[in-house]
């Protein structure tokens, strides 16, 4: 990180004005770290824990932290649970939702950026507006918009609304995003690929689509996690359980049996492994993609 | 979950503003290369603009902004969601609503919603962006670790937060029973002086890393020379944080407030997750009693006129926001 350089600087050049109090100062810093660190991995070592229990000890006290191991849990909940089968349906319905966001947001975005047509603010407009309507601004007429269209319980009745960007990140974030890269990227090498013949879509797809690849590849990371972790969206318009994903599977499984607490924290585990995984593997991505989202607004 | 605006709260990082100033150059090229080129290109290219938006448009349109509409036209009918004509009543829904009493319990449970859930989340992760740029050692692991709470789903989040306020076995209670608190050991879920309380504070531990990474992210530009230079004339790590380093983050301090202020006028998830506005509706926000009376109690009409009510709110937090940044600079 940029900051090194500053770090040693600031150790050496300044004179601290009183070595006692600067050491004090620096162990309550560790501390308040430290605290904070603790409350964020209590919960997620209850679940990896909990997930462990054995179900024939689990009375005496559930939340006693690595008192058994019993990874059959895990086991029990993929088949007896059927978290397998929410789990590929979520796969099912995660990975169009992220192809069709890029692709239609890479498109419509290059196309505000660098092209000039008559309208063109408004569109952008009409896009951001997207970025600022809750879902609780639409989820009622969706509702029996989806049921008139057939597609309630199918998985389309999530993919779409989730495309669109009605949960949050869609089209709209994707526009807004990608947007932003191909205003940033030099004119130059889709002026020359133009000389030498290209059509609009080939300057397009061969020049400026592969440089925008690390923006693609935080749009990705982002629209992923949203997608994966939804849960009104199937809550209201997947009420069957044979699409049923992860997000409201558990829901009924945990409201349904509310005494299986191993069973319910292998489900929450299976649920939170890929995000998790994926964060640490894309946190870059990750990162950026939030703090770009917010720093540019 | 980002908030628009033309501009950019970017002046902070050098990047940012590099990247704009680029990007403002480009389009301005790009404006006056195209307003120099003749009619049948300008005719290719809006054939090929709209051959580009219209598929991404079109979904957005159906899904998004027609339901959006439809919310409005809904807000006017009377409608229960099973005969075939909507009763048409006028402004009835929103007299209605200024009358109804749990409408004012669920705003002010809103308002304490996003009182404490902004307010909290902010100065947590405040303290700990500036705590980790402050020669920190671990940075990575310590930044890492508090963004995983936010990538969390929010339905596990619920149920570990469930198990940790369980009356019998949650932590919790064991603390305090271990401090001798006893007297103050409940089911914290189910107690309706607690419940809402005890929501937000999970929706909390959700955010707050977000906010840390925003902060820490836009801290990124603040130049450590000047700060040291507070630090030579004596100043306090308390009077930097106050007097140099939080007004040169100022910009993205106040835009990730708003982001999550604005979150919360909308908040159904985890209300629906972990106490369902319940006991009574000692938890009920305006979002989940948007939802129950739609989905639950068949006043679709009604549950319309309560979602706009909380789509005006929003708005105007944008807004305001957003004047509130314009003046900022």
């Amino acid at each position: 990180m940029a900051q090194a350089a500053g770090r040693s600087a600031s150790q050496t050049a300044v004179a601290p004005p009183g070595r006692a109090r600067r050491a004090g100062g620096t162990i309550l810093k560790y501390v308040i770290l430290g605290f904070f660190a603790l409350i964020t991995i209590y919960p997620l070592i209850l679940v990896v824990s909990t997930a462990l229990k054995d179900p024939l000890r689990i009375t005496v006290n559930p939340f006693q932290l690595f008192s058994s191991w019993h990874p059959q849990n895990i086991v029990d909940a993929w088949r007896i649970g059927q978290f397998g089968s929410f789990f590929f349906n979520t796969v099912k319905i995660t990975v169009p939702v992220v192809v069709l966001v890029v692709a239609l947001s890479v498109l419509a975005a290059y196309a505000l950026a660098r092209l000039n047509f008559p309208g063109k603010g408004l569109v952008f407009l009409l896009f951001t507006l997207g970025l600022m309507i809750p879902f609780t601004s639409v989820m009622i007429p969706l509702f029996y918009q989806l049921r008139d269209m057939g597609l309630l319980g199918s998985i389309w009745a999530v993919i779409l609304p989730a495309v669109a960007g009605s949960a949050g990140f869609g089209i709209p974030l994707g526009v807004f995003l990608m947007r932003g890269f191909y205003l940033d990227l030099p004119n130059e090498l889709a002026e020359a690929a133009r000389v030498d013949g290209a059509t609009e879509f080939q300057v397009f797809y061969r020049v400026m689509l592969p440089l925008s690849a690390p923006g693609v590849a935080v749009l990705s990371v982002l629209v992923f996690f949203q997608t994966w972790n939804t849960f009104l969206l199937p809550l209201l318009y997947l009420p069957g359980t044979e699409n049923r994903p992860l997000a409201t599977g558990l829901y009924q499984f945990a409201a349904g049996r509310t005494q299986d607490y191993g069973l319910i924290a292998a489900g929450a585990l299976i649920m939170a492994v890929p995000v998790l995984v994926i964060f640490l593997i894309a946190q870059r991505q990750f990162v950026k993609g939030v703090t770009t989202g917010a720093l540019k607004g | 979950m980002a908030l628009t605006g033309s501009s950019v709260a970017t002046d902070q990082t050098a990047e940012g503003s590099r990247k704009a100033t680029i990007g403002k150059r480009v389009n301005e090229a790009g404006a006056r290369r195209k307003a120099g080129s003749g009619g049948t290109i300008r005719g290719a290219e809006l054939r090929t603009a709209a051959l580009f938006i219209a598929p991404g448009f079109l979904l957005y349109a159906v899904f998004m902004l027609f339901p959006f509409i439809q919310s409005i036209y809904y807000s006017f009918t009377d409608w229960n969601g099973a005969t075939v004509n909507m009763p048409f009543v006028g402004l009835a829904n929103y007299i209605d609503m200024f009358k109804d009493p749990f409408l004012w319990s669920a705003g002010w449970h809103t308002v304490v919603w996003i009182v404490v859930g902004t307010s909290v989340p902010v100065a947590i992760g405040l303290l700990l962006a500036l705590l980790l740029w402050s020669n920190t050692k671990f940075v990575v692991f310590f930044r890492t670790l508090y963004f995983i709470p936010f990538v969390i789903p929010v339905i596990v989040t619920g149920i570990v937060w469930g198990w940790i306020y369980h009356p019998l076995f949650g932590i919790l209670n064991s603390m305090l029973e271990f401090v001798g608190l006893d007297s103050l050991t409940r089911g914290w879920l189910g107690d309706p002086n607690t419940a809402l309380v005890a929501v937000i504070v999970a929706a909390i531990w959700g955010s707050f890393g977000f906010v840390t990474v925003v902060l820490f992210a836009g801290l990124q530009g603040v130049d450590r020379g000047i700060v040291e230079a507070a630090e030579v004339d004596g100043a306090s790590w308390l009077q930097r944080s106050r007097y140099v380093i939080i007004p040169m983050i100022a910009p993205v301090l106040t835009l990730v407030t708003a982001i999550t202020l604005i979150g919360g006028f909308a908040v159904v998830d985890y209300i629906i997750i972990m106490t369902q506005g319940g006991p009574g509706t000692a938890s009920e926000v305006l979002g989940s009693y948007a939802y129950s009376k739609a989905f639950e109690q068949n006043s679709v009409g009604y549950g319309a006129t309560l979602s706009i009510l909380i789509t005006v709110l929003s708005l105007v937090a944008a807004v305001a926001f957003l004047r509130f940044r314009e003046r900022e600079r």
